[in-house]
């Protein structure tokens, strides 16, 4: 048995643990927090999450640090944070589309409605296909007149099987009635390669392209976004080209799953303040990126509406996981 | 005339007191981080992205450039001194760096690698001032077939690595490239050998695996033979390379350096291929190759300047197109474009300050490192002195918080662990860490690059002689493979033999 003095050791000790876990979320961040950019250093996404991180940081008062785990259209990290990061606020990660989206064509290892605790959602993208300029194409049309002659012919380079681009392009070639041909790549600077060089024939990426069309070295045939894009006035939107759609693909942040509320509110408090940093929108621009703030609440309702849409599109392509 | 007065203004950029500093700063970071084990470039360039925001977009780039060819410098300080490679561009030099300490000559070891850097870093600066725009199309030549018959000459490489048993080589490959294949496909996303563990769905890291295979390994493999610490730190007579060291040095410092600056130009990983592959060419071309793996200078001389070189080249696609090659150059984009700055065919005409401001400070830098390095070479070879049960804790001290550092992750540290104790065994064995490294980096890239150029060519095989540079690089690893059978160059195999039953 346990000598009395001993116990009141132990209650003395249970509450000064306890005491000591309400301090970590008052004190929260004491040290460097770990953002993971599931992409590659230097894409779109990476350099306006690190503009984004730098300005939060300066209101968190500690560095947060960017590791970089690209892989798996941007799941791998996501995946490997929600499996085996800490809740602690430590860790939090960008979540691209695709964390909501392959689960529903493939077995994976995470459940998005269950897994993350969801922080604050911040922008989206500007998507583009891109052909180089020393190429035969001059108009989409060009691309719809030759894949039809051609059918699987005409190839295109996306950031990863499974991403908006991928989907988007699939999608597209349904309505086109034509047949086109995805390779992965790992993100903006590979697919950029590619298409210059001529190995593939087109690029569907996010703006990471814009020096090179800027340059003419590229030539961008379409933008996927809403409304035309202010730099590039002369090029048409999908909605334009006869495709009722639009894709930017948001995203927000999120950490793994059981976060304490109070810590999900201070970072959900650095990051809305680190988008409306005028810096941060000089750097989003950059990229024809919008800040797009939906708090804590709102990223969840919109979670599930997005999960809902991108089932029924994966459906409609026949690209659905196979359920026994 | 016109590059003269570009580069007369980017050294007056380069030379303001601010950037000066800023430039030594960077270096002497990239040294430190250089030699210690595990923690590389890009656990360092990432954390200190936010300082370069305080200043001119000119001294931030500087100082990131700084830490990134200053790494290169200090990584093989450790892999001659105590066979653990600082980074992974490294791993060549530990073959015939530890071997030259251990017969007492870390001082020529450490200053050809020192000059060899110097040499490489000047070289690549210089073909980067005149010729940069003219390469950019080298770096969009390669596609998928290219890479993947690249990665088929790369593996021709392991050949050369090895000193004993070609069989024992050739297993530790197929080790290497299965270790690679672990984690998530990247052409479909399905986890593979993962077994279930959560852990392996990123994949196994190079850090931990190098380390532990050479690091902990090491230290597990001395702590039997304290005898023979004596051999080192007695007989150290000179501190600098000899005449004859010179000599040996400077072909496989020009060839490196060539090789080195064109592997940096392409995408992936170029300061590791150029390291290695620079070392199978002066294997291959020594009159002597059995002195390798034994301690020859040429092992050291022609991979140190080849990496370097490849650390110039990089900045080529990155300038010229916008395009980072690695992990690093990535993050050096990223800076450029926090600052309002878009590298691109336009940065150069829109920014020539800038431009010729990096420039030139890299060459300040290059200056700043040889004399930095230089004095210290007589303070790191009297760490050798230091006693095996201070240094070898020490040893490992660094390694953990190396690996931890590089991912936050324990799991990699128990990782590294493991592989300490296979290293451990290997070596006891007779089977060498070095091809098993060479395959793990390489593998998953030539799968990856060959399901991209089967897509590509909708399955047909034909593409990877039907496309010039692609057939070029076949016909090379070919003629490596069979070169050694043919009758002409019999002697030469023969030696290579009995360097195989040493």
């Amino acid at each position: 048995m346990m000598p009395r003095y001993n116990r009141l050791m132990f209650a003395a000790a249970a509450i000064a643990m306890l005491m000591a876990t309400h301090a970590a979320a008052q004190d929260y961040p004491t040290k460097p927090i770990t953002l993971i950019v599931p992409w590659p250093a230097g894409g779109s996404t990476d350099i306006s999450m690190r503009a984004i991180a730098d300005s939060a940081s300066k209101i968190l008062g500690q560095p947060i640090a960017i590791d970089n785990k690209a892989g798996g259209g941007g799941t791998v990290g996501p995946a490997t944070m929600a499996a085996a990061a800490k809740p602690d606020g430590y860790t939090i990660a960008q979540i691209p589309i695709t964390v909501f989206r392959l689960p529903l064509m493939q077995e994976v290892s995470w459940d998005p409605a269950k897994d993350f605790s969801y922080i604050v959602h911040l922008t989206g993208y500007t998507f583009g296909v891109t052909t180089s300029a020393e190429g035969p194409f001059k108009t989409w049309q060009d691309v719809i007149d030759f894949a039809k002659k051609n059918p699987g012919k005409v190839t295109y380079a996306t950031p990863g099987a499974g991403t908006s681009l991928h989907i988007g392009m699939e999608q597209i070639a349904a309505l086109a009635g034509i047949k086109l041909t995805q390779v992965p790549f790992k993100g903006g600077a590979e697919t950029n390669a590619a298409v210059l060089g001529q190995h593939t024939m087109l690029q569907a990426d996010s703006t990471g392209w814009r020096p090179l069309v800027d340059a003419g070295k590229l030539r961008l045939l379409m933008v996927w976004t809403a409304a035309r894009s202010p730099n590039y006035p002369d090029v048409p939107t999908l909605k334009e080209l006869g495709y009722p759609m639009v894709y930017d693909s948001p995203f927000g942040v999120a950490g793994p799953k059981g976060m304490d509320p109070k810590i999900v509110a201070k970072l959900h408090d650095a990051f809305k303040k680190a988008i409306e940093d005028p810096a941060v929108i000089a750097t989003l621009a950059k990229y024809d990126m919008v800040p797009n703030y939906k708090n804590t609440e709102d990223y969840k309702k919109f979670v599930v509406e997005v999960t809902a849409s991108e089932r029924k599109v994966i459906e409609s392509l026949g690209l659905a996981k196979k359920t026994n | 005339m016109e590059t003269l007065l570009n580069v007369a203004h980017g050294f007056g950029v380069a030379l303001a007191p601010v950037n000066l500093l800023y430039c030594f700063v960077g270096v002497f970071i990239g040294t430190l981080v250089g030699v210690l084990p595990g923690i590389g470039p890009i656990s360092a360039m990432s954390l200190l992205l936010p300082v370069t925001l305080s200043g001119t977009p000119e001294s931030g780039i500087i100082m990131m450039a700084g830490i990134y060819y200053g790494s290169m410098y200090g990584g093989s300080t450790t892999s001659i001194l105590v066979n653990i490679p600082g980074e992974a561009a490294s791993v060549v030099t530990c073959i015939d760096g530890h071997e030259m300490a251990k017969q007492g000559r870390a001082g020529p070891a450490l200053g050809i690698a020192a000059f060899g850097s110097f040499i490489a870093g000047t070289f690549a600066l210089i073909a980067l001032m005149l010729v940069a725009p003219k390469l950019a199309s080298v770096a969009i030549a390669f596609g998928p077939a290219e890479y993947f018959s690249l990665m088929v000459l790369g593996l021709v490489v392991l050949t050369f690595l090895t000193q004993g048993s070609m069989a024992k080589a050739l297993l530790m490959a197929c080790i290497g490239v299965v270790l690679g294949l672990v984690g998530l496909d990247s052409i479909t996303a399905m986890p593979r050998l993962t077994f279930g563990r959560l852990e392996l769905i990123d994949g196994i890291g190079l850090v931990p695996v190098v380390m532990g295979l050479f690091g902990i390994a090491e230290v597990l493999l001395n702590t039997e033979q304290v005898i023979k610490r004596d051999v080192i730190s007695t007989r150290i007579t000179h501190l600098l390379p000899n005449k004859a060291d010179w000599k040996a040095s400077a072909g496989p410092v020009s060839r490196g350096t060539i090789l080195g600056f064109f592997l940096g130009i392409l995408p992936g990983g170029g300061a590791v291929i150029s390291s290695f592959a620079s070392y199978a060419l002066e294997k291959r071309l020594s009159k002597h190759p059995e002195r390798f793996g034994k301690g020859a200078i040429e092992g050291v001389a022609g991979p140190e300047s080849a990496n370097n070189a490849a650390a110039g080249g990089a900045f080529i696609p990155l300038m010229t197109l916008g395009i980072p090659p690695n992990v690093v150059m990535a993050l050096l984009l990223g800076a450029f474009v926090i600052h309002g700055l878009q590298p691109g065919p336009l940065l150069i005409t829109q920014n020539p300050g800038l431009f010729w401001g990096i420039v030139a400070s890299m060459y300040i830098g290059n200056l700043m490192l040889l004399v930095l390095n230089l004095p210290m070479i007589g303070m790191w070879v009297q760490l050798l002195k230091l006693p095996y049960n201070v240094l070898f804790p020490l040893i490992i001290l660094f390694t953990i918080i190396g690996v931890y550092c590089s991912s936050n992750n324990v799991f990699d540290v128990y990782v590294m662990i493991a592989f300490g104790v296979i290293g451990y065994f290997m070596r006891k064995l007779g089977y060498e860490p070095a091809p098993l490294v060479l395959a793990f980096v390489l593998g998953p890239m030539l799968e990856n690059n060959l399901r991209k150029s089967l897509i590509l060519s909708q399955g047909d095989l034909m593409t990877f002689v039907q496309r010039p540079i692609s057939a070029a690089c076949l016909a090379l690893a070919l003629a490596l493979l069979i070169g050694p059978l043919l009758p002409a160059l019999r002697r030469k195999r023969e030696l290579v033999a009995l360097d195989e039953g040493a």
